[in-house]
């Protein structure tokens, strides 16, 4: 395991039993007897409970919660995967090298250097820590994680087959959100505090090798993400479900209101970053500033994201950082759609 | 979390993911076809990732971990647990009539975009319920007046007397993003909600002008099949 004790719960040592405790490494029998329950708790669900298990609702509900997670798994574990690899095989020395020294040139660098990782947002959380943990100053990385999931070349051509002859709506998504990103990586580098930000620190345990260090990191980072995303998985599930969409409908035409509602909205569905497009397209009674607004606040905050980075980087950083970026991504969206659209 | 666990974890979720994607074809119904090969590899990952951690805790159980007081995993991993009881237990099937709701101001598909539609083929087309709105909405011309065609979805009930939907999910990702596409059929009986259909009958042409909102297309039937709920359930 990893010094990885930043990246857990906050308070989750202080409330384990002392190690005298009966969980010395002699006494401790091989086998996991709480997974051997969980594995027995399955076969008896299976067998039990599943042919009751059919009302509309909670299958409806399953189903979505089952896709959030099955579409987004493939993107953490490359996310998880290339995190690992970066603290695991790429020298600290390169990033001081290959980023300015100065952190307010650092931010708008790292910023572009988000259209070059072609995933979705559940990959740069993963990736964005990897980063702190090489070095990398958190203002900067933080332009990465916002700026990567919307800039990319695949979630851009995603958005231009959505929005065929409109080409000005793929400008201004690109524009207004690499501008969010630099502006909230420049505010976090004047305003950001450290205790905020516990910088993941990652060092190899004495006598590991490279390929040891690689795999324990990424078993710590599936799990801990992972369990993330299944609480921001539920969450949006459960709104998907509960929150009846035809109330959109009576907002659309009113002009300040519908850009916040669709925002609010990109927020609560949590849709991945190379599918919002298509969405935001089908909602043809809202104004382009609305969709745009859809667009951008989507890929940087929403109920899945807020989970993986209150996880990753910590509650006190989450609380602070969330409402910043969506208050930026909903101006910026407001001064974009004004200007080109 | 012990480690052990942590990699029994990993394990079978990979496993969940496999028996889905690469031993079942259930995956359709939560993501599009496309992201096949995307979920078999994760699973791949997972499954190989843990077998490497089993045996290296199984070679040494001591071999790091313990001495310096982390052998305890986050303790969030056991929600991972979630999905996998989700797969097991409830076996989500396809978003069916539930999702599609029956009011009339559901979610609206994609808009119609222009485009531009080739001459039916001959004899009874089956269409694509995308493709039968999209060309009841042509403003180029009505290719559909007057024609047969064949429609395959599932049945929605409708508040309104003597109609129901047939109606087919959309995604472009995943079915967190889907939208219900939906024809009006009248002339025919309901046949069960939730059941698979295929519907053969004319399309209702427009009262007037073409509709500046989203309203949904009517089609006059005159047969309906049942049938298998198709491999592919969303278009």
């Amino acid at each position: 395991m990893t010094q990885g004790t930043p990246l857990d719960w906050p308070g989750a040592e202080d409330q384990l039993p002392p190690d005298t405790w009966g969980r010395g490494p002699a006494r401790e029998s091989w086998l996991p007897w709480s997974f051997v329950f969980l594995v027995a708790l399955l076969v008896a669900g299976r067998v039990l409970l599943a042919p009751y298990l059919t009302a509309p609702a909670l299958q409806t509900w399953a189903t979505i919660f089952v896709a959030v997670c099955v579409q987004a798994l493939p993107f953490l574990v490359f996310g998880v995967a290339l995190s690992a690899a970066i603290t695991a095989f790429v020298p600290a020395s390169f990033w001081t090298r290959a980023l300015p020294r100065k952190t307010y040139a650092a931010v708008p660098v790292a910023g572009v250097a988000g259209a070059v990782l072609p995933g979705c947002e559940c990959a740069s959380v993963p990736v964005a820590s990897g980063l702190m943990a090489r070095g990398v100053e958190p203002a900067a990385a933080l332009a990465f994680l916002l700026a990567s999931p919307a800039i990319n070349p695949v979630v851009l051509v995603a958005t231009a087959v959505a929005f065929p002859g409109d080409p000005a709506m793929v400008v201004a998504r690109f524009g207004a959100s690499l501008t969010v990103a630099v502006l909230a990586g420049w505010i976090w580098a004047r305003f950001g505090r450290s205790e905020w930000l516990p910088v993941p620190r990652r060092t190899a345990a004495p006598g590991q090798g490279k390929g040891g260090a690689f795999l324990d990191a990424m078993c710590h980072d599936l799990l801990h993400t992972g369990g993330f995303l299944v609480i921001g998985g539920l969450t949006a599930a459960t709104l998907n479900v509960v929150v009846p969409r035809s109330w959109l409908t009576s907002v659309a035409g009113v002009p300040v209101v519908s850009v916040l509602v669709l925002a609010l909205l990109a927020v609560l569905l949590s849709i991945c970053s190379e599918a919002d497009a298509f969405v935001a397209a089908s909602l043809t009674a809202f104004s382009p500033t609305a969709k745009l607004a859809f667009l951008v606040v989507g890929p940087m905050v929403d109920l899945k994201l807020i989970a993986l980075q209150a996880g990753t980087f910590g509650r006190a950083f989450a609380w602070r950082f969330v409402p910043l970026t969506l208050t930026l991504a909903i101006g910026v969206s407001f001064v974009t759609g004004w200007v080109l659209l | 979390m012990k480690r052990q666990t942590q990699s029994l974890m990993l394990l079978i979720l990979g496993g969940a993911l496999l028996n889905i994607s690469a031993f079942s074809g259930t995956y359709v119904n939560y993501v599009k076809p496309g992201f096949r090969p995307l979920i078999i590899g994760a699973g791949v990952v997972l499954v190989g990732l843990a077998l490497v951690a089993l045996v290296r805790q199984w070679r040494d159980p001591s071999e790091h971990g313990h001495e310096h007081g982390h052998s305890h995993g986050p303790r969030v991993a056991w929600l991972l647990a979630v999905p996998v009881f989700a797969i097991v237990l409830v076996a989500p099937p396809a978003l069916g009539s539930f999702a599609a709701g029956s009011e009339d101001d559901a979610p609206a598909p994609r808009p119609p975009t222009p485009v531009a539609y080739r001459q039916l083929s001959g004899g009874v087309p089956e269409l694509a319920l995308g493709e039968f709105i999209g060309r009841a909405y042509d403003p180029a011309g009505t290719s559909l007046a007057g024609r047969q065609v064949r429609l395959t979805g599932f049945v929605v009930p409708s508040k309104k007397k003597n109609r129901w939907y047939v109606t087919r999910m959309q995604i472009s990702c995943c079915a967190a993003d889907a939208l219900a596409l939906k024809v009006a059929v009248q002339g025919v009986p309901a046949p069960r909600e939730n059941s698979w259909v295929q519907v053969t009958g004319e399309w209702i042409p427009w009262k007037g002008k073409i509709p500046n909102g989203y309203v949904i297309p009517d089609m006059s039937a005159t047969d309906v099949t049942k049938i298998d709920q198709p491999v592919e359930p969303y278009e």
